[in-house]
């Protein structure tokens, strides 16, 4: 056998050393996805079995028509890095092209602290902060700050308060404190409902731990198979293209055989 | 190899199945409805009712028309009604999964994925 040919046979071999490893964890994750599956199947069952009545069928008819994914892919370079796939800064690795498949929550950020800040703002503490502000930049505010209690019942005057000090701050063009920032936010967008609610308020314990395994199958397992999917393929085409090589070279060498002989038995002849 | 273009947009998991299936997926959050006017769903429930031709027209809305879907998760049983179409893609995206449904247990003689396997190893 030439040299191309045993190097082709060589990448055959340790591809195929590879692809049979990624087959292995794909029949593996198939049988997780079977039982995840199966334990959806049998909680959607249960929650149908103690359904309330008024509910026929936990299914398509409660659907929401305007549903917003919570779960979206991101497909990426191997790396899992966003911003080297941005900038084309990919490994020398062939294999760091092949994309690979996560699932996120949607929207990314939880933004847990917006509530709390909005609520702050709301509360006698931030408008106490706020008022001292106002009396330091403008005069005329020192009697309405001064005279209004931070911690006054009566909201009507605390709401004109607060607009007032919102007009002072912009007509001094001053960078507006941090409270009066997240005052001056649109109120954060509505987020995407959680799709358990779809079915009422009070879900049966059966529909949560379906929903429960469901997400396991979707943010674990699936995206993985995906990816597995993926790079299972590409390997495929490289094995081919280095078969078609080693097939190639081998022809070649076999020729050259051919003509080997052939010069040979014209010696022979002469002698 | 496809392009980094081809998927930075796909963003969605799409589901043809049967209402036990659609109804497992869509309570993990993966329901997706387009604004209107054009309301695209990115999952279907198949019936007793529903046609080929239906879920033909929609697996190739998902895989040629939508450029936002990542992953279709398709019943197995439903995939067998269009096996051809199922056998005969060849993209790298979105990516097509075949999944078990209540009524028809996962068959590894038909996914697929492992009958590229078995061509590949020349079966």
């Amino acid at each position: 056998m030439s040299n191309q040919a045993s190097a082709a046979t060589e990448t055959i071999d340790l591809l195929l050393e590879h692809y049979l490893a990624l087959l292995d964890e794909y029949t593996t994750l198939r049988g997780t996805l079977n039982t995840v599956q199966a334990d959806i199947f049998h909680s959607l069952a249960r929650a149908n079995f103690s359904a309330e009545r008024g509910i026929r069928y936990y299914g398509q008819d409660y659907y929401d028509e305007r549903m917003q994914a919570i779960r979206r892919i991101q497909i990426g370079p191997k790396d899992g890095k966003a911003e080297a796939e941005a900038e084309g800064k990919g490994d020398t690795d062939p294999g760091a092209n092949r994309p690979v498949f996560t699932v996120r929550t949607y929207p990314p950020s939880a933004s847990g602290s917006e509530p709390d800040t909005v609520s702050r703002t709301s509360d006698g503490s931030g408008s106490g902060t706020e008022s001292k502000e106002a009396e330091k930049s403008v005069p005329d505010a020192d009697a309405k700050s001064g005279g209004v209690n931070p911690s006054a019942t009566d909201d009507s005057s605390g709401s004109v308060d607060e607009k007032q000090k919102k007009e002072q701050g912009q007509e001094k063009g001053e960078e507006p404190g941090p409270t009066s920032e997240e005052e001056q936010k649109p109120r954060p967008k509505d987020k995407p409902t959680d799709p358990l609610r779809w079915f009422g308020i009070l879900t049966p314990l059966a529909l949560r731990q379906a929903q429960g395994h469901a997400i396991k199958a979707v943010e674990e397992i699936i995206p993985r198979l995906a990816t597995l999917n993926v790079e299972m393929a590409a390997i495929e085409v490289e094995v081919r293209r280095a078969r078609k090589r080693r097939a190639k070279a081998e022809k070649a060498e076999e020729k050259r055989v051919a003509e080997l002989a052939d010069q040979m038995g014209h010696v022979d002849v002469s002698a | 190899m496809a392009s980094q273009a081809d998927f930075r947009d796909r963003q969605f998991l799409a589901v043809i199945g049967d209402e036990d299936s659609v109804t497992g997926l869509l309570l993990a959050g993966i329901g997706h409805v387009t604004p209107p006017p054009d309301n695209q769903k990115n999952f279907l429930v198949v019936d007793a009712k529903t046609d080929n031709a239906t879920i033909e027209a929609t697996f190739e809305r998902f895989t040629t028309e939508r450029k936002d879907i990542g992953i279709v998760l398709i019943n197995q049983h439903i995939a067998d009604r269009i096996r051809h179409r199922i056998d005969t893609y060849t993209q790298a995206f979105p990516s097509i999964l075949e999944i078990p449904s209540k009524d028809h247990p996962y068959d590894p003689e038909k996914d697929s994925v492992l009958r590229r396997v078995r061509r590949l190893f020349g079966e």
